[in-house]
């Protein structure tokens, strides 16, 4: 717990650290920024959904049938997740059985997992021939090609 | 095997908190809000004695209220719950950092420089979380009274949860109907000790008289207010509130006090009640969505 006085700000990603550094303020890596939790978060499952509504679309014709598996498609995500989320830790504890995997919780894994599969599903949204489709996959690449690039100007100039 | 096996699954069975300490481990900080709404969705209609306890205390807090918002009103109060009982895993398990800030700043430091007193509280925030960040910040041992759970395992689940946000700091008694917790609470006062409880709704066979709140008589446990009454210790009104994401209040207000004088007992320990129940109907007004009594306590 810390104590908030002043206008002290965290961020868990680099590049919200970078971007508040230069516009000037103090701030350093902490989980404290709701913009940025709830931000990442809709669009890693937003990508999600647009790639498995994409998916569903080709599958399914008849137009009721869509539209009822476009409503219940953020549950079938969120579902999909907690699966997900059960089956890499399963593979942490394999990890961790073999001395592969020291860290006390398994979040640091799981958000490398998750990072990759969202890359991986913007990547094949840039094949979609719908522009705003596109767009998403060029958006997070976007961000995490930024994002990299603010973790070695911090390393470069010695911020956590 | 002492119950039935399904009774873990029940809403208050042992295996959801097993689950959210699953979660907190597992899900990384980003992807909470989203998980969280979901889960809130869940136990918005699993969870239906507790969605109408709310929807009860609403009516009586939010007078005039639509039933169809207070039904909206509802959910946000079980996603602020799901947030603050998220966190207060979070702090236990990953000693996650939050930023709290402190309004009443004053009254903490009396609370936490003096002897014996009564932290009296109400089922708000991260009632845990704000126990163990006292603790720590102010280097206090603290009691917390609590109401028993429903379930003997999710009991054991939390009295350690809170063992171990605390550091040891944090111990805690059960309010159930035997003369030995206000006997333990009264030596724990008079030997200097916080004895936190919490104030905003009665506890089956636990003693408890009728007080005004919201314009509706209720039944409120006078127990903080004969132990004040017998130490002489002051009643400190304290909350939590949830104000963000991983950003926490805490409320403080002037002690209240309930000592001997020439009056006799029942008028002082009346007055001090409605003392507390005004404060309690300020902070319930201003943060109706964190109060999570989830019994109907106006019925």
């Amino acid at each position: 717990m810390s104590d908030r006085r002043g206008s002290e700000r965290g961020y868990a990603f680099a590049l919200p650290r970078v971007v508040a550094h230069l516009a000037g303020g103090k701030v350093r890596r902490a989980e404290l920024s709701g913009a940025e939790a709830y931000g990442v978060g809709i669009l890693v499952f937003g990508i999600s959904c647009v790639w498995a509504g994409c998916a569903l679309l080709s599958l399914v014709r008849p137009l009721p049938l869509r539209l009822f598996f476009l409503i219940l498609l953020p549950v079938g995500i969120w579902v999909a997740f907690l699966i997900l989320y059960y089956l890499v830790s399963l593979v942490i504890a394999l990890c961790r059985r073999l001395g592969l995997y020291p860290p006390v919780t398994n979040n640091p894994f799981q958000h490398v997992a998750i990072m990759s599969l969202t890359t991986l599903l913007a990547s094949l949204l840039l094949r979609d021939e719908c522009a705003w489709v596109k767009s998403l996959g060029i958006l997070w690449l976007g961000l995490l090609g930024l994002n990299l690039l603010a973790v070695v100007w911090l390393s470069l100039v010695r911020e956590g | 095997m002492s119950q039935a096996w399904w009774r873990r699954f029940a809403v208050r069975g042992v295996f959801w908190r097993h689950y959210l300490d699953f979660g907190v481990t597992n899900v990384p900080f980003y992807l909470r809000p989203v998980m969280i709404f979901f889960w809130t969705i869940f136990f918005f209609f699993f969870a239906g004695p507790a969605r109408r306890a709310i929807l009860s205390n609403l009516k009586v807090v939010l007078p005039g209220s639509s039933p169809l918002l207070n039904q909206a009103r509802a959910w946000l109060t079980l996603y602020h719950f799901a947030w603050t009982i998220a966190d207060a895993a979070d702090y236990k398990l990953a000693k996650t950092e939050f930023a709290y800030e402190l309004e009443g700043e004053e009254f903490l430091e009396q609370l936490a420089s003096g002897p014996g007193a009564i932290l009296l509280t109400a089922h708000m925030g991260s009632y845990d979380l704000g126990a163990a960040v006292f603790a720590e910040r102010f280097q206090r041992e603290i009691r917390m009274v609590r109401a028993p759970e429903a379930d003997a395992e999710t009991a054991r689940h939390l009295d350690q949860s809170l063992e171990r946000a605390g550091a040891g700091a944090v111990k805690v008694a059960y309010n159930v109907s035997s003369m030995a917790l206000p006997l333990e609470l009264l030596n724990a006062i008079r030997a200097g000790e916080i004895v936190s409880i919490q104030g905003d709704r009665p506890v089956p066979n636990a003693s408890q008289r009728t007080v005004g709140l919201f314009g509706k008589i209720v039944s409120l446990p006078d127990g903080p207010f004969m132990l004040a009454f017998v130490t002489e210790a002051p009643i400190f009104p304290v909350f939590i509130v949830r104000s963000s994401f991983h950003h926490y209040k805490i409320i403080a207000r002037p002690p209240i006090c309930c000592g001997r004088t020439e009056r006799d007992r029942e008028a002082v320990i009346e007055e001090a009640m409605q003392a507390w129940t005004k404060t309690l109907e300020q902070i319930v007004a201003a943060h109706w969505s964190q109060w999570f009594s989830l019994v109907p306590i106006f019925e």
